[in-house]
C-alpha cells in the first residue's frame, strides 16, 4: 500500500503538470481543485500507511535508474542551453564543473543494485506540508495569475502551472527517497524549476535573478555531488546510512551536504537568490519560500543531525544558523517592501531551524522539526495575503497598507493571524522559539543571538500588524471575494489554529519518534493540562488559548453593558477638516494639510547597505572556521 | 481550594496595591516638586469617574485591544504568583504590550501612531534584557521554573547584580516614566498629546488604567524575584526599584528614543551578557 502511495505522490503531480500543459486555460481552476484534493487525500493516506522502508531492485530498478540518468543528462543539457542562450558565463562555468563531476562519478563509482525509499514521520510531515500547502498555493494562483498577467502583458500560464506542479513532484521525491543519487536528481530538479519560475516575467531583472538563483544553488549542487563521491568511499549510498555511522571520516561530506543545504535554504552568504526571487509572481514566492525549495535544505540538514550532533561542527552550525537569524531579522526591520520583509523573515527563521538542529540536543532538534512545519504554514499564508493585498491596494509598501482593515476586513484578519502566529504565544512558531531558547541556554553565544533576533522579529512584525489594523478614514471599498483566493487562505489560517491547538499531539506523533531515531533518545516532554512540559520548563499554550477566548467574550459582554457607543472623529488639536478627510488639519497658513505618520525603519542602523557586508564577511568566516575546526 | 483563594487574592488584591502604588507615585512626586498633590486614592477616583463617562470611540474595535491587554497582564501576574516558567511569563507579557501598541495604532490618530512606533522601539530595548534575565535564572537553577528558586541557598541578586541594574532601567521604561516617557505619559506632551492612548477615553481609558495597576504589581514582582528566598528582602528590593523609578522620573528630562535603544543595546546589553557569560564560564549553580 505504501509503495503505491509513494509512487502516486511522485507521478500524479507530473500527470497534473502535463494536464496543465495540455488543457486550455479555462479548465485550470478545475485542475487546481482536483490537484488540491489529490494533495490532501494522498498526503493523509501516506500518514495512515505508517512508516517503513522499501527497496526497488531488479529490472524495475534498472529501468528507473536509466530514467534518472537520462533526466540528469537533460537537466545538464538544459542548463547548458540557457546559460549559452543568455550568455551567462558564471553559470556556464559552474555547469562545466558539474558535468565533469557527473562524468567522473559515472565512471568511477560502483553501480548500486537497488534504491530505497525511507518513509518516517519526518517525511510524512514534509509530505503534508508540500502537498497541502503547495497545492493550496496553486489553487490560489488560479485566482491570481489572470490579473497578474493582464498588468504585465504576459501569456505564460502554461509554463507557470506546468513548472509549479512539476516542482511539487520533485519535492515529493526529494523527501521520500533515501538513495543519495536519486535525491541528487530531485535536488537539481527543484533548482531548475526555481530558475524557470523566478525568471517567469522574462524581463532583464527576472532573468538575472533567475540565473543568480541557479548559480548559487549549483554551488550547493556541486557540493552535493562531491559529497556523494566522498560518501561512496565509505560505502554510504543512502541518507539513512549517514545517520547510522558515527562521526570521523564522514564529517567532510556531511559538511559539504550542509553547504548544499545552506545554499538551498538561502542562508548567508547565499541569501541573495531568495531576495531576487521576489520579482516572480507571489504564488512562486509562496511556494519557494514556505513549503518547498527552502525546506529541502533544512530537511537534509535535520536528517544529518546524528552525524554532527555534539561535535565542534554541530556547534559551528548552531552559531552559523543563529547568526543568520539575528542579521536577517535586523535587515527585515529596515525594509518597507512587504515581500522583502517576508523574505528576510524566511531566511531568519530557516537560520533558527538550522541553529536549533546544530545545537543537537533532543529538545533542540524537535524544535527544528516543529519550526519547519509551523513556519511553512504561517509563511505561505503571509505571502499569499501580501499578493492579494497588492491586488487590492496596488502596492506592497507597508506604509500604503494602513487602513487595510476597512478595505478588506477578511484579508486583514487572515494576514494578522499569520503575523501573530509568527511572534506571540500560543501559536506554534513561538513555541519553537521557546524550545530553542530553553535548549540553547547551554550555549550562551547561541542564546544571546536568539534573544536579540527574537526582539528584532517582534519589531518588524508588530509595526506591520499595527499598520494593517489601523483604521484610516478612507471610504470602505467592497472587495469581490473570490473563492479560489479566499479558500486557500482560510485553509491555511485554520491550519495555523488547528496545529497550534493540537500541538502536543503533533509533537507526540510526528516529532518525538523522529528525534528518537535520529539521536537515540527523544526529549522527555509531557503534555497534561494544555501544557508543553519539558525537563526545564513549561509552555502553557492551553491557558493562553483559554484566556484569549475569555478576552473576546469579556469584550463582547462589556460591549453590551457599556452602550451606546458613539463613533467620533480623531483628535487633531481641534483643527480637523471634517468634510474632506479626518486626517486633514488646518496649518499655520490656514490651508489644509494631511497628517501622515510612518513607522520607524532605522535604515541608518539596520539598512542593507550597513549590514549586508558584515553579514557576508561573518557568515563566510563561520563557514571557514567550521571547515577548519570541525572537519579537518 | 487554596489555589482558588490565591487567584482571587491576586485578582482583587493586585489592583488595590497597584492603585496605591500609583497614588504614592503622585503623592511623592508632588512633594518633590513642593506641591501638596492629590489624595492617595486619586487614581481610584480617576478610574471611577472614567467608568461613568460615555463610551466614545473612533474605531469600533479599539476597546478589544484594551481587554486583551488587561487579561494578559493578569495572566502573566498569575503565572508569576504560581511560579511558572519565567520565559513563558515574559512571552505572555509581550502579548499585552503588543495589544496596547496595536490598539493605539488601530485608532489611526497620528499622535497614537507616533506613540506606538516609539513603544515598539521600547520593546526592542527591553525585551532582550528580560529574556537574558530568564536565561540567567536557567543557568543558575537548571530550570526556567521559578519554583526552583525556593530551594536556592542564596538570593539571585548576589549572582546577577548587573542584570539587576539593567532591570532597574527596564522598570523605568515599562513604567513609562521620564526619561523614557516618549510613547505616552501621565503628563501631557505637546507634540504627543497622550501618545498611544490619545483616542482612548471613558471606560476604555479606565480599562487601561486598571491594567496599569496590575502591570505595576507584575513589574515589581519581577524585581521581588531577585531576593525571593526572603520575602522581606524581596519586598525591599521591589520598593527600591519603585523609588528608583520615581527619583529618575523627577530628576531627568525626556530623551530621544534613539538614545534609549543605543544605551540599551550597548551598555545594558553588554553588562547583562557579561553577567550571563560569567555564570556560564564559572558554572555557578544555586540549587
Amino acid at each position: 500500500m505504501m509503495e503505491k502511495t509513494v509512487m502516486l505522490l511522485i507521478t500524479v503531480p507530473i500527470l497534473f503538470s502535463l494536464l496543465f500543459l495540455a488543457l486550455s486555460k479555462k479548465l485550470y481552476k478545475f485542475i487546481a481543485w482536483a490537484f488540491f484534493l489529490f494533495g490532501v487525500i494522498f498526503s493523509v493516506q501516506l500518514v495512515l500507511d505508517g512508516i517503513g522502508k522499501y527497496e526497488i531492485a531488479g529490472p524495475n530498478f534498472a529501468m528507473i535508474e536509466n530514467i534518472v540518468l537520462v533526466l540528469e543528462a537533460l537537466v545538464i543539457l538544459y542548463i547548458f542551453y540557457v546559460s549559452v542562450k543568455y550568455k551567462n558565463w558564471p553559470t556556464l562555468g559552474l555547469i562545466v564543473i558539474q558535468t565533469a563531476i557527473s562524468i567522473y562519478s559515472f565512471m568511477n563509482i560502483a553501480e548500486v543494485e537497488s534504491a530505497s525509499f525511507n518513509i518516517d514521520q519526518l517525511s510524512q510531515v514534509m509530505i503534508l506540508i508540500v502537498n497541502i500547502v503547495g497545492t493550496a498555493i496553486i489553487l490560489f494562483a488560479t485566482g491570481y495569475m489572470d490579473e497578474y498577467e493582464e498588468h504585465r502583458h504576459l501569456n505564460r500560464q502554461r509554463t507557470f502551472y506546468f513548472t509549479m506542479s512539476f516542482f511539487i513532484a520533485a519535492m515529493n521525491g526529494l523527501v521520500l527517497v533515501d538513495t543519495l543519487g536519486w535525491l541528487y536528481l530531485f535536488w537539481e530538479l527543484t533548482t531548475l524549476c526555481s530558475f524557470v519560475l523566478i525568471s517567469y516575467n522574462m524581463d532583464e531583472e527576472g532573468i538575472n535573478n533567475g540565473f543568480r538563483a541557479l548559480a548559487l544553488n549549483m554551488v550547493g549542487g556541486i557540493a552535493f555531488s562531491v559529497a556523494i563521491i566522498r560518501f561512496s568511499g565509505s560505502d554510504i549510498v543512502n541518507l539513512s546510512q549517514v545517520v547510522g555511522t558515527p562521526g570521523g571520516v564522514i564529517l567532510l561530506p556531511v559538511f559539504l551536504l550542509c553547504i548544499a543545504g545552506f545554499a538551498k535554504s538561502a542562508q548567508m552568504p547565499f541569501h541573495s537568490w531568495l531576495l531576487g526571487a521576489m520579482v516572480a509572481p507571489t504564488p512562486v514566492s509562496a511556494l519557494l519560500h514556505s513549503s518547498t525549495m527552502v525546506n529541502a535544505g533544512v530537511y537534509v540538514i535535520v536528517r544529518l543531525v546524528p552525524a554532527y550532533a555534539g561535535t565542534p561542527l554541530g556547534t559551528a552550525i548552531a552559531v552559523y544558523g543563529s547568526f543568520t537569524f539575528v542579521i536577517c531579522s535586523a535587515l527585515a526591520v529596515s525594509q518597507r517592501n512587504a515581500k522583502r520583509v517576508l523574505a528576510y523573515s524566511t531566511i531568519a527563521n530557516l537560520g533558527l531551524i538550522i541553529g536549533s538542529a546544530g545545537i543537537g540536543t533532543p529538545l533542540a532538534v524537535s524544535a527544528a522539526i516543529m519550526l519547519i512545519l509551523f513556519h511553512a504554514i504561517s509563511k505561505a499564508l503571509l505571502f499569499l495575503c501580501t499578493g492579494e493585498i497588492e491586488h487590492t491596494i496596488g502596492s506592497r509598501d507597508i506604509e500604503d497598507m494602513s487602513g487595510l482593515i476597512k478595505k478588506a476586513p477578511l484579508l486583514t484578519m487572515l494576514a494578522s493571524l499569520g503575523m501573530i502566529s509568527m511572534l506571540l504565544p500560543p501559536f506554534g512558531v513561538l513555541l519553537t522559539k521557546w524550545i530553542s531558547l530553553e535548549a540553547a541556554a547551554s550555549n550562551p553565544i547561541v542564546t544571546i543571538l536568539i534573544v536579540l533576533g527574537s526582539a528584532l522579529t517582534t519589531v518588524y512584525y508588530v509595526k506591520w500588524l499595527g499598520t494593517i489594523l489601523s483604521s484610516s478614514m478612507d471610504k470602505k471599498t467592497t472587495t469581490h471575494l473570490k473563492l479560489e483566493t479566499y479558500f486557500p487562505l482560510s485553509v491555511l489560517g485554520l491550519s495555523i489554529i488547528a496545529t497550534s491547538i493540537l500541538l502536543f499531539s503533533i509533537f507526540n506523533y510526528f516529532v518525538n519518534p523522529v528525534v528518537a531515531t535520529l539521536l537515540g533518545t527523544g526529549p522527555t516532554i509531557s503534555g497534561q493540562g494544555g501544557q508543553f512540559v519539558s525537563e526545564i520548563g513549561g509552555f502553557a499554550y492551553g491557558a493562553v488559548f483559554i484566556v484569549l477566548v475569555l478576552a473576546i467574550l469579556i469584550y463582547y459582554a462589556a460591549k453590551m453593558a457599556i452602550a451606546p457607543r458613539q463613533v467620533d472623529n480623531i483628535y487633531m488639536c481641534g483643527e480637523n477638516n471634517l468634510d474632506k478627510d479626518k486626517l486633514m488639519f488646518r496649518n499655520g497658513l490656514c490651508s489644509y494639510d494631511k497628517s501622515s505618520v510612518s513607522n520607524i525603519y532605522m535604515e541608518n542602523t539596520f539598512g542593507e547597505s550597513k549590514l549586508s557586508t558584515i553579514g557576508y564577511v561573518i557568515s563566510i568566516l563561520i563557514i571557514i572556521i567550521a571547515l577548519a575546526g570541525g572537519v579537518l | 481550594m487554596n489555589e482558588i483563594l490565591k487567584i482571587l487574592l491576586v485578582l482583587i488584591g493586585a489592583p488595590i496595591v497597584g492603585c496605591l502604588i500609583a497614588g504614592l507615585d503622585r503623592k511623592i512626586t508632588s512633594r518633590l516638586q513642593h506641591r501638596v498633590g492629590p489624595p492617595l486614592l486619586q487614581p481610584y477616583y480617576d478610574v471611577m469617574k472614567l467608568l461613568q463617562k460615555d463610551n466614545i470611540v473612533v474605531n469600533k474595535s479599539q476597546n478589544l485591544y484594551v481587554v486583551i491587554y488587561i487579561i494578559f497582564v493578569v495572566l502573566s501576574l498569575l503565572m508569576l504568583v504560581f511560579e511558572a516558567d519565567i520565559l513563558m511569563i515574559i512571552f505572555v507579557y509581550t502579548i499585552s504590550s503588543v495589544a496596547l501598541i496595536v490598539g493605539g495604532m488601530s485608532t489611526g490618530s497620528p499622535y497614537a501612531r507616533i506613540g506606538s512606533s516609539r513603544e515598539i522601539m521600547a520593546i526592542l530595548s527591553y525585551e532582550p534584557i528580560l529574556i537574558l534575565y530568564a536565561v540567567a535564572i536557567y543557568i543558575l537553577t537548571g530550570t526556567f521554573n521559578l519554583s526552583a528558586l525556593d530551594e536556592a541557598s542564596n538570593p539571585l541578586l548576589l549572582y546577577i547584580p548587573f542584570i539587576f541594574v539593567s532591570m532597574l532601567v527596564v522598570m523605568n521604561i515599562k513604567f513609562k516614566k521620564s526619561p523614557f516617557d516618549y510613547s505616552t505619559s501621565h503628563h501631557a506632551h505637546q507634540e504627543l498629546v497622550k501618545g498611544m492612548f490619545t483616542e482612548y477615553s471613558g471606560p476604555g481609558l479606565a480599562g487601561i488604567e486598571i491594567g496599569h495597576f496590575y502591570e505595576y504589581v507584575f513589574l515589581l514582582g519581577l524585581m521581588f524575584v531577585f531576593w525571593k528566598v526572603n520575602i522581606l528582602m524581596g519586598l525591599i528590593l521591589a520598593v527600591i526599584a519603585f523609588l528608583f523609578v520615581l527619583v529618575m522620573d523627577n530628576i531627568t528630562a525626556r530623551v530621544y528614543w534613539q538614545w534609549m535603544v543605543k544605551t540599551s543595546w550597548t551598555v545594558l546589553l553588554i553588562i547583562s551578557v557579561v553577567n550571563v557569560l560569567y555564570l556560564y564560564v564559572y558554572d555557578i549553580k544555586i540549587v
